[in-house]
């Protein structure tokens, strides 16, 4: 071999090796065939996936968030890319949520849970006597995060409104997996057509869910994972020590189960939000926070009021008058009042919502 | 950043080297056997020979300098007025439209301080160093003729090019090491160890520090050797030193603006400067290794490339 071939072939070589492995990397994973499993009722998976106790686990999960919903108060936990969640198979779990360059670290033992924000340097704290109910829709924000209790809640609030089957299996994160599918009643007022959740079949974890608008193929929301791995976890994760000069916030869950379900109706979720209605066309009524200027103001020669006007439609009811911004699941009403009423539902809802919401308060 | 005085001296002094393993040695012609000139040797010379330019001494101290004054400046800034500079630091990863830099909190801590200072100079200064002594490897000493003593010498054209990818290892190894070194030494002299704090809330400790920083600076040099593979590559292209810096730092440029495009996602993954955010997961506890992983698999990718074509180049070129 003469020394230009020999060039020839050592170049030849070392940019296909080169550009074959760049192409490798950009393949994603798990493409196989979908798992062939034994036949299950829809209502036997509900019930297991229910009772479901999350083994021991690590896992990575990836959100993809095509909703284009206006910042509502309290889904700032919608806004990330990556997840990373561990379990110890009983009552503990971390939840990371990466954001690029900051992170929302999330650690709950078996009597107090810690939010971590690095962006604000600040901690906040739960405590509570019992390990009930109310102590876990303290940290909501959470379990939004973390697919599989994610999902467990989606099935548990939208099944008495939904037509709930099995349709075959899929694999997520390289796990065999039935995909169970929630249709909404006819009855219900909402704009989504299906949510499917992927669960484990080994452990009957949810692993994955999509949520799919009327009219669009692609689903809008997707949260799952991308690593799930079975394994004993190392306990130093699920303990939280806040570091020296963080800010600390300690919320008693005592007060929280106080202020929660403090009128009929009208159910506590966050400190700034409510909800009105149940299942598919539940209505989320926030205010707008107070640093979010409402009227008019005008903050680097934007004037949110306008944009509004430019983006939305006015609207009208008891509650007094607002505007209508609709979005790829939904939409929103802002009122003028600073009060911001947002669900998968139609506009009329909302006002209905509002009103109701309203007529509560007072 | 070219010196004009040494050239000349350097060049005869180059020679000499090249031919100094001969001397002691039984010259090529006189023996049908070839003696192999010891490789020990090779490299230290050439090591000797690049940490001898000036611009190489020049620019590796503004790497030291420059993790000192952002570590001054943040720290003057921060007592000035407490929380509010956002814009403390040069941004800490590329296009990071989302949150501030994670230069805000703990700015000045012996923890941020090195890392965010190596991702920000991770984006030009680091790899214009790597490319600057790549580009004085081949292509600089063929423009002033001291190319030919190597390649006349009886040193195979394939450990020519190992000789002067080491030679461009160790600038990449020196250069990540130092702005960490004074990155931490400034965040220790400001600090202490206050503000050893991970994004997820956890206090480090020291050790847990320093092999995140290890990990950072052996991370960096891979990254930086891709970058200095191509420059070996358009280095034995040319015989003028600044298209190799022109050049590479082109393409850095170029990829960068590539990747603000979103219609261009599916070439993503094929740039080289779409590694540099996971240097971020090294603040997370604990460390996901994926994206540091993946990136490290791509530049070894762009390695591969830049040195066969490297190879091509150096074995079909006429003394």
């Amino acid at each position: 071999m003469g020394p230009r071939t020999k060039a020839l072939v050592a170049a030849g070589a070392g940019i296909t090796v080169g550009i074959a492995g760049l192409a490798l990397s950009t393949l994603p994973a798990g493409a196989d065939d979908d798992p062939v499993l034994p036949a299950i009722g829809a209502e036997e998976l509900v019930t297991s996936a229910l009772a479901a106790r999350a083994p021991a686990f690590s896992g990575v999960a990836e959100m993809q968030n095509e909703l284009g919903l206006p910042a509502v108060p309290g889904t700032e936990a919608l806004d990330f890319e990556s997840v990373r969640v561990f379990h110890d198979g009983e009552e503990s779990a971390r939840v990371q949520v990466e954001r690029e360059a900051s992170e929302l670290t999330f650690v709950k033992g078996s009597d107090e849970a810690w939010a971590y924000d690095s962006r604000e340097h600040s901690a906040k704290r739960f405590t509570w006597d019992e390990a009930d109910a109310a102590a876990a829709r303290g940290h909501a924000e959470a379990e939004l995060a973390d697919p599989s209790e994610a999902a467990a809640e989606i099935i548990e609030r939208l099944r008495p409104t939904s037509d709930i089957a099995v349709d075959g299996t899929a694999r997520v994160a390289d796990r065999a997996a039935y995909e169970l599918v929630l249709t909404p009643k006819p009855t219900e007022k909402t704009l989504l057509r299906e949510i499917t959740i992927a669960v484990d079949e080994e452990t009957r974890v949810p692993l994955r869910f999509d949520v799919f608008a009327n009219g669009r193929s692609e689903p809008v929301l997707s949260l799952g994972f991308v690593e799930f791995e079975v394994g004993a976890q190392d306990a130093d994760l699920f303990e939280f020590t806040p570091p020296e000069g963080a800010e600390v916030e300690t919320t008693e869950a005592d007060d929280a189960v106080g202020s929660a379900r403090d009128a009929k109706g009208r159910d506590d979720v966050g400190q700034y939000a409510s909800t009105v209605g149940e299942g598919w066309d539940t209505v989320v009524i926030g205010e707008a926070p107070d640093d979010l200027p409402t009227e008019a103001a005008v903050e680097d020669g934007q004037d949110l009021g306008g944009i509004l006007a430019q983006v939305g439609q006015p609207v009208t009811g008891e509650f007094g008058t607002g505007t209508h911004v609709q979005v790829a699941v939904g939409g929103a009403v802002v009122t003028d009042d600073g009060r911001i009423a947002a669900g998968a539902v139609p506009r009329q809802v909302l006002v209905d919502a509002l009103d109701t919401d309203g007529a509560v308060q007072q | 950043m070219t010196t004009q005085g040494p050239v000349a001296a350097r060049g005869a002094a180059v020679q000499g080297r090249a031919a100094a393993p001969d001397a002691d040695a039984v010259p090529p012609e006189a023996s049908p056997v070839r003696r192999r000139a010891p490789i020990g040797r090779l490299l230290r010379a050439e090591v000797r020979w690049i940490f001898r330019r000036p611009r190489t001494l020049a620019v590796l101290g503004l790497l030291v300098l420059l993790p000192v004054i952002t570590g001054v400046a943040v720290d003057l800034t921060l007592d000035g007025a407490t929380a509010a500079p956002v814009d403390a630091g040069p941004g800490g990863a590329p296009g990071a439209g989302g949150g501030p830099p994670i230069f805000v909190t703990m700015a000045t801590s012996a923890f941020v301080l090195p890392l965010g200072s190596l991702m920000t100079l991770l984006m030009l200064l680091l790899p214009l160093t790597v490319a600057m002594a790549a580009g004085d490897a081949l292509a600089g000493e063929q423009s002033h003729g001291a190319l030919r003593g190597w390649l006349l010498a009886p040193v195979s054209r394939g450990r020519l090019l190992l000789v002067k990818t080491v030679g461009v290892l160790v600038v990449a190894l020196v250069a990540a090491g130092l702005v960490v070194t004074s990155g931490l030494v400034t965040g220790f002299l400001l600090a202490g160890t206050d503000g050893l704090v991970s994004m997820s809330g956890t206090e480090l400790s020291v050790g847990g520090v320093l092999w995140r920083l290890a990990v950072a600076v052996a991370w960096a040099t891979i990254y930086l050797m891709a970058v200095g593979a191509v420059a070996l590559a358009i280095s034995a292209s040319t015989e003028h030193p600044m298209l190799v810096v022109v050049g590479v730092l082109g393409g850095l440029i170029v990829s960068v603006v590539l990747m603000q495009i979103p219609a261009l996602d599916w070439l993503h993954p094929y740039l080289l400067p779409s590694s540099l955010t996971s240097l971020v997961d090294l603040i997370r506890d604990p460390v996901s290794f994926d994206g540091l992983v993946e990136g490290a698999f791509r530049a070894v990718c762009y390695l591969v490339i830049g040195l066969s074509v490297a190879y091509a180049r150096l074995t079909t070129r006429d003394g």
